[in-house]
């Protein structure tokens, strides 16, 4: 019975939530060593008004993850494999020993620096529930234009799907779709058309940036974003790391292939449990669970337990 | 006289036994007569397979040789590479570890179901060379034609010292298998529980097994026909009754097989209710071809069943298996016999009906149950459902389908396929295209990947109704009585209700009123057990459901 580490996107994050990881050495530790790097406060990374801005988000989300999985490390726990949804996939890489906390912090805070720029309040993102993928890129084909641009990005469930573009492009799909049979359609509240070709330009800048970066080998593979590949590969992290921000993450595939390797447990680092119920809901006889939820010494207990 | 050819002279007759000779030659300071102990396992395996030779590994929807399976591919790449492997089902991630590995190159199977993303994703990376999609019989038949091995790694419960195996009540491929490779000089490794010195019968003599090794554990083995009736809906309930009056007591169905669906689950757990009182004990559902099935239990019970032929065993029923050896195939010792070739050919040839569900079904009634992005394969589904034209045997079902008067009119197999008409996620199963066109594409598949031909389908069934397609040769009245019963679907929304009136009259649609069944009386109260406890029950407590389904 295999493990893996699921480090989330964005999303979930809520003022001060760094404040929720748990009391530990380790924890403190590696808030410390950001601090140094970033040249600034945890607090304000998490505030309410930092929380508004990409960059912050994404940089307290590696925090986060790379904090929870070095705490879960140090207490025993190895996962067989990692994976991250968008931004989470530096998490990833950072807990497979493939780049450094350094590197991955300069690299998001770059990507959201990138991803602020590019702000523009006419564009965001959607998500559709009920509908597949497919159908969803059939419709989407009747509704994207020039001018106007509508793809569709994220496949977190066979039947979640994130459109990203125009918002006016993605509120006719929306409209469309309620009356098509899905079962929810609605804006997400951002202003990053991420993971669609829109964002080219950032993935442009992130690979120049990791030319001169050197990378190992991860000593565990990370489920690829853009391909749900399992890579094990230097040049084969940095490319998804680069692309994902302009194709969607194959979220449900990604898992998938971890799940058809034999993993029956999924730990998801804090913050949320969005990665959690996904994984429950693809998987029946999965145990996933939260660092959101459950602590530390029950999830070791859950790991040394096998799933139980 | 005879005249010799002189290409033949000096010609060696005998290189396969002698390459033979030569590999055993290399293992033999390793093991103890025909006992490779259990931790030199991956040192024989380099020394006794050859890169490129053709492996069957043996791993079906049931039992695994998972200790083979996990000794393989600890072999060393630089020793052995670019093996061809054969295997029934791709199931266990090491099955295509290997491949990443590249111990293994190319592979022909039947079955992918448990690894069908990742085996998708290596075939269009290039890692996995995929030989063909086979059915079971078809993989099992090119073993003696094209496919012949070189090496069989298998599993057995029991061994004795002399390589005699043991396999009971899961026998399934592996006589097959070892048949194959045995008798063209190759290679037969047997994994087994346990060595003892006398086993309770004999499944496979010791000439045809080279060695036997003792797993570290024992195989792994998925209870995969155990049907929690808990899971069974009011629409499965209503399609069986359908089932029941329209087809199986319309065409006098006696023997027959069914699959793992709560659907054909349902039809079990209603002939000692249902079935009982529309007085149709000993006119129909004598003669079975399946595994154990647990739901099966309350018809056995209550005098419906002659007999069972198995493919495999079922986790938990070996006891009342024992117990109820006039129905089943049982050795002299008393544990069932099964084996997956010949009840894959007696479901092909010697029965009236296959019936089985299907995830989507075009307008012509060709049905599959793949999905975009997955390679899925077909197990042996394709071998029972469809009609084998070259069957002569006559019984009044499949005498019932002949629809001519010409002179060298036959009957034909019943294929039944039962669907409703909408999955989850509000996905038709009644589609203008089957996703199965764009698997082949993706997958560079020679044919589309369609489990069951339209052709070959005698009946459609929904919660809608029945759709007798065995009465017409017309394809575009066949397309009206496909959308007569196809509910709301693209398909469905085609029919017009003139059309469907017409075709209910001339009997070629049937809906539940025409047969005299109420939707309402579709109840859950009409099972004959309602969960894995009263199974239990109606055994006399002879079935021992596995751990995972027992809910006290």
């Amino acid at each position: 019975m295999k493990t893996a580490f699921l480090f989330p996107g964005q999303g979930m994050q809520y003022p001060g939530f760094l404040e929720d990881l748990p009391d530990m050495a380790v924890v403190h530790g590696t808030l410390k060593e950001a601090e140094q790097i970033l040249e600034t406060t945890i607090d304000s990374l998490h505030s309410p008004y930092a929380l508004s801005t990409t960059k912050a988000v994404q940089q307290s989300l590696l925090i986060a993850g790379v904090a929870m999985s070095r705490l879960l490390e140090q207490e025993g726990a190895k996962p067989d494999y990692v994976a991250g949804h968008s931004v989470g996939a530096f998490g990833a890489a950072v807990a497979a020993k493939s780049c450094t906390f350094e590197q991955a912090l300069k690299l998001v805070t770059l990507r959201g620096q990138m991803m602020e720029q590019s702000l523009d309040l006419q564009y965001g993102m959607g998500v559709v529930v009920g509908l597949t993928e497919d159908k969803l890129i059939d419709i989407v084909a009747e509704f994207h234009t020039e001018e106007q641009p509508v793809y569709v990005s994220n496949q977190n469930s066979p039947t979640q799907i994130t459109l990203s573009g125009n918002k006016k492009a993605i509120q006719r799909v929306l409209e469309y779709v309620e009356r098509k049979g899905a079962r929810s359609a609605k804006l997400l509240n951002v202003s990053t058309p991420s993971h669609c070709p829109l964002f080219e330009h950032v993935k442009d800048v992130l690979e120049q940036e990791m030319d001169d970066m050197l990378f190992q080998r991860p000593k565990i593979p990370i489920a690829a974003n853009r391909n749900a590949r399992l890579l094990r590969q230097a040049e084969a992290i940095k490319a998804d790391l680069a692309e994902s921000i302009c194709h969607p993450v194959k979220w449900h595939d990604a898992t998938n292939v971890l799940y058809e390797n034999g993993v029956r447990i999924f730990i998801e680092m804090l913050p949320g449990d969005v990665l959690t119920k996904l994984a429950n809901t693809a998987f029946p006889d999965v145990r996933a669970v939260s660092t959101q939820k459950v602590a530390v010494e029950d999830v070791l207990y859950i790991l040394n337990h096998k799933g139980v | 006289m005879v005249i010799l050819n002189n290409q033949t002279q000096g010609r060696n007759w005998t290189t396969r036994l002698d390459a033979k000779k030569e590999q055993l030659e290399k293992v033999k300071g390793m093991v103890d007569g025909v006992i490779i102990p259990t931790e030199k396992i991956v040192d024989v395996l380099e020394k006794l397979i050859r890169p490129k030779d053709r492996v069957i590994m043996e791993g079906n929807n049931q039992k695994q040789a998972s200790f083979l399976s996990k000794a393989l591919v600890q072999v060393d790449p630089g020793k052995v590479y670019d093996l061809h492997m054969i295997m029934s089902s791709v199931s266990r991630p090491e099955h295509l570890d290997i491949f990443e590995e590249g111990i293994a190159k190319k592979i022909d199977m039947s079955y992918a179901g448990p690894q069908s993303l990742r085996i998708a994703q290596m075939i269009e990376d290039g890692r996995l060379e995929l030989g063909d999609l086979h059915t079971y019989v078809e993989l099992y038949g090119r073993l003696f034609i094209d496919l012949i091995p070189n090496v069989a790694l298998v599993a057995a419960d029991k061994a004795d010292r002399a390589g005699n195996l043991y396999t009971g009540p899961n026998t399934e491929e592996t006589p097959t298998f070892v048949e194959a490779t045995a008798f063209s000089d190759g290679i037969v490794i047997a994994q087994v529980n346990e060595i003892v010195d006398e086993l309770p019968r004999i499944d496979i003599p010791s000439s045809w097994v080279d060695f036997v090794v003792q797993a570290d554990e024992p195989y792994e083995l998925e209870p995969l026909f155990t049907r929690d009736p808990r899971h069974i809906t009011d629409i499965q309930i209503l399609q069986a009754m359908m089932c029941i009056r329209g087809i199986y007591e319309k065409h006098g169905v006696q023997s027959l097989n069914h699959g793992i669906g709560f659907n054909t689950a349902a039809i079990e757990l209603l002939l000692p209710t249902y079935g009982e009182q529309l007085g149709l004990k000993g006119k129909i559902c004598r003669n079975w071809v399946l595994n154990p099935h647990p739901t099966l239990i309350p018809a056995i019970e209550t005098g419906w069943v002659e007999s069972v032929h198995c493919f495999g065993g079922e986790l938990g029923m070996e006891k009342y298996v024992e117990a109820r050896r006039d129905i089943f195939f049982t050795g002299r010792d008393g544990s069932l016999r099964s084996n997956r070739t010949l009840a894959q050919l007696a479901g092909q040839y010697a029965v009236d009906l296959f019936i089985g569900s299907t995830l989507q079904m075009d307008a012509l009634g060709n049905s599959s149950t793949v999905t975009k992005g997955r390679v899925a394969g077909y197990g042996g589904a394709p071998n029972m459902g469809h009609d084998p034209g070259g069957r002569r045997h006559s019984t009044e079902a499949w005498y019932n389908m002949m629809t001519s008067k010409d002179e060298l009119a036959r009957g034909k197999k019943l294929v039944v396929q039962v669907a409703e008409t909408f999955q989850a996620a509000n996905q038709p199963v009644f589609v203008e295209r089957l996703d199965a066109v764009d698997v082949k594409k993706q997958a560079g598949l020679a044919v589309a990947p369609v489990m069951i031909y339209g052709e070959d389908v005698t009946h459609v069934v929904t919660e809608e109704g029945i759709a007798y397609l065995y009465m017409s040769d017309s394809p575009s009245e066949r397309r009206q009585m496909i959308a007569a019963v196809a509910g709301v679907t693209p398909i469905g929304m085609k029919h017009d209700a003139k059309a469907t009136a017409l075709l209910r009259e001339r009997g070629l649609v049937a809906l539940p009123e025409d047969l005299g069944i109420r939707r309402a009386e579709a109840k859950r109260s009409l099972l004959a057990a309602k969960n894995i406890d009263e199974l239990v029950q109606w055994s006399g407590g002879l079935y021992e459901p596995p751990a995972k389904f027992r809910s006290w």
